[in-house]
């Protein structure tokens, strides 16, 4: 506990703030329950999906991308030197989908049935498809996050334990989810047979063995998670009839992919600084650098797609209209790619962790107005009324967030999150 | 597979459809004003008190201004976009053609209003244990051996019940017959893919209120490949994370991968 200064002063009236935000969500959430959805939001019967699914859901998802994308760097491409960023990137995704699935639950008219996912299988429907992933992913996540609390705690035979079981978990989960989304016996097959004749490479010494994590269950968050952040844009793909041409395109699912990755670790460069600032611990200004030169990729391929899919299609003609979904387009493309590339090539500004983080929180802010603009802003409801978000529903996201905010603060305080408290731990075996 | 032909030239706005669909289904009646909606209509939309209901559109015809009923309900897609679109099949398209709703399985996420291009489902958003409504083509009627409610109480063959196949072929002959007074358009013959509830009309139905910018294919045709891509997307996936993960820890071979603890 030593090793983590006091921050008092910082978490006073932060924390204050966090907790009344808090209380007033949950508040609300509670007066939605008793009066139903039309008590606290201005969805209607035009306009059925507005701020929760554009806002908790899609930008939500999004923003947790960075867990699988740093997993998949540090554990399946060599990028050893991220390791440090892994545990927090971890927790902030597990936190997300935690997050994101209590406010579904807000959204959704019958919550309370929501099980009726794992019993009634529509494979046709993406809606479907996304919550096996998300279900499925969330429970990689906290398999993934176990062997924090096992290191807290120094349980040593339950670690062990987990890294023999994890893998079949992982392979078991893939294999149900390919036969309940393919609805083939061949594609189910063969799926499994590849999982399993890696893990028996890696027990047989074939493959390389990881020691921190399991390879299987890392393959696996990066699997679901692939499929789920495309199928949010598959999603979109049912209204054509609906959906602005600026946005509506066959490529959405990979569009959505795409940018999921880069709001993810865009996310981990916001939550590092952020967190660095508040626990007065040191900051990985060389290890954000690299991501933020990554980061700078992957943006100008989504530029290039973007550009790309919308020359192909030839709806350049809306976007120099001045309605309100040309304008929405031209916000999100030059607050969340063209001016945060500017920083990021610029390397006086990169050198400094500064510019850095304003570069990467504009990545976020532009993921946000785009999937806002994708739920909302691009969709027309007919003859019925243009939807505004009423503020109450906007207050119990913010509420959800804060709780979230204050749980990722709580549980670094108390956890081996940050590789100086891993150290003060005594190391530990785990990843 | 069953449909409904609801021609706007033979109806006289009686609203006996609209109130048979009342009586037969147990919807309550709505507490309305009158001249809330154009004209004489009445109430203003379709809600979860009122599947079926006819609408009042005055249309300027050689010159004067004429009323033109349209009718709201369920079209009954041949592959309707909101069966596919729900994740827990509540909405179901029977073989016989009626799409219906299980209500017991419905999780509320209101995929299928965002999916419907005639803005037909409704949600109860006033309730705290709300549902989805809509027309159900009477089915439990059908099981009798009944017709549909609506079609049952139209007194000038408005409303017509049969065979989808049987009615395009009325529709056509009833438009060959009079080619001055229809306009040469089958709404649901094509829209969304086709649906069980056909619409002909004197008007262009633009001018009836009618949502006519809607796809020719069934909006699965949307969805489909990127859901049948999936299986494919899981293996490739799987492959291409093997093979990076081998290849990236080949140089440090004989020794643990990832743990540098």
């Amino acid at each position: 506990m030593a090793t983590m200064p006091a921050t008092k002063g910082r978490f006073g009236f932060g924390s204050l703030l966090l907790a009344v935000l808090g209380a007033l969500g949950i508040a609300l959430a509670i007066y939605r329950f008793s009066r139903g959805i039309g008590a606290v939001s201005n969805l209607n019967q035009g306009y059925p999906w507005g701020f929760w699914i554009g806002f908790d859901v899609l930008a939500g998802i999004a923003l947790a991308a960075g867990g699988f994308v740093i997993a998949a760097v540090v554990h399946i491409f060599g990028g050893e030197r991220y390791h440090p960023l892994v545990r927090p990137a971890i927790l902030t995704a597990f936190l997300g989908y935690l997050l994101f699935i209590t406010a579904l639950l807000v959204d959704l008219g019958r919550p309370w049935m929501i099980w009726d996912m794992i019993i009634f299988h529509h494979h046709e429907s993406p809606m479907f498809e996304v919550g096996w992933c998300v279900m499925c992913y969330t429970f990689v996540l906290l398999v993934e996050f176990l062997p924090v609390v096992f290191e807290r705690y120094g349980m040593s035979g339950a670690l062990r334990a987990w890294k023999n079981l994890s893998p079949l978990v992982a392979i078991v989960l893939l294999v149900v989810f390919a036969y309940l989304l393919s609805h083939s016996g061949t594609w189910t097959v063969i799926i499994a047979a590849v999982l399993v004749l890696y893990e028996l490479g890696i027990r047989g010494g074939a493959l390389p063995r990881d020691r921190g994590v399991p390879t299987l269950l890392i393959m696996a968050g990066i699997i679901f998670s692939t499929l789920h952040q495309s199928s949010l844009g598959t999603l979109f793909l049912m209204v054509p009839h609906k959906l602005s041409a600026i946005w509506y395109s066959p490529a959405l699912p990979v569009m959505f992919f795409i940018s999921a990755v880069m709001a993810g670790l865009a996310m981990v460069i916001v939550e590092s600084t952020l967190s660095a600032w508040f626990f007065g611990r040191g900051l990985e200004l060389d290890l954000l650098r690299g991501l933020g030169r990554g980061l700078s990729w992957v943006m100008l391929l989504y530029l290039a797609l973007r550009g790309l899919d919308i020359v192909i299609r030839g709806v350049g003609g809306e976007l120099l209209v001045a309605t309100p979904q040309a304008t929405a387009f031209w916000i999100e493309i030059v607050v969340g790619l063209l001016l945060p590339l500017a920083v990021l090539l610029t390397p006086e500004w990169l050198a400094t962790g500064r510019g850095l983080f304003w570069a990467a929180l504009l990545v976020v802010i532009g993921l946000v107005i785009n999937r806002i603009n994708v739920a909302v802003t691009g969709i027309s409801g007919g003859y019925w009324p243009t939807y505004y978000p009423r503020w109450m529903e906007v207050a119990i996201s913010v509420g959800i967030v804060s709780v979230g905010i204050l749980a990722y603060l709580a549980i670094c305080r108390h956890f081996p999150i940050f590789e100086e408290k891993r150290a003060a731990a005594g190391g530990g075996a785990g990843a | 597979m069953k449909g409904l032909l609801i021609d706007s030239v033979r109806c006289t706005g009686c609203r006996g459809c609209q109130v048979a669909c009342k009586q037969w289904n147990r919807r309550q009646a709505e507490k309305t004003e009158f001249f809330s909606g154009p004209g004489y209509q009445n109430p203003a939309d379709l809600s979860k008190e009122t599947w079926c209901l006819v609408t009042y559109n005055e249309v300027k015809i050689n010159g004067r201004f004429e009323w033109v009923f349209g009718k709201k309900q369920c079209m009954h897609c041949q592959i309707p976009g909101c069966a596919s679109a729900c994740p827990v099949g509540a909405l179901e398209k029977l073989p016989s053609g009626p799409v219906i709703y299980h209500k017991g399985k419905c999780i509320g996420c209101r995929y299928c209003m965002l999916a419907c291009p005639f803005l037909v489902p409704r949600f109860e958003f006033d309730s705290p244990n709300p549902y989805i409504t809509k027309c159900t083509m009477c089915q439990d009627r059908q099981e009798l051996g009944e017709i549909p409610a609506c079609a049952k109480a139209c007194p000038t063959q408005a409303i017509v019940f049969g065979e989808r196949d049987a009615l395009v072929a009325e529709a056509r002959q009833r438009i060959a017959s009079a080619p001055s007074v229809y306009t040469h358009h089958i709404y649901g013959l094509e829209e969304a893919g086709g649906t069980c509830v056909l619409h002909i009309s004197r008007v262009p139905f633009e001018d009836l209120g009618y949502i006519t910018d809607i796809p020719k294919r069934p909006l699965y045709a949307g969805t489909a490949p990127a859901m049948k891509a999936i299986p494919a997307v899981m293996l490739g996936a799987a492959l291409i994370l093997g093979a990076s993960y081998k290849l990236r820890n080949r140089t440090r071979a004989g020794e643990p991968a990832g743990g540098h603890e």
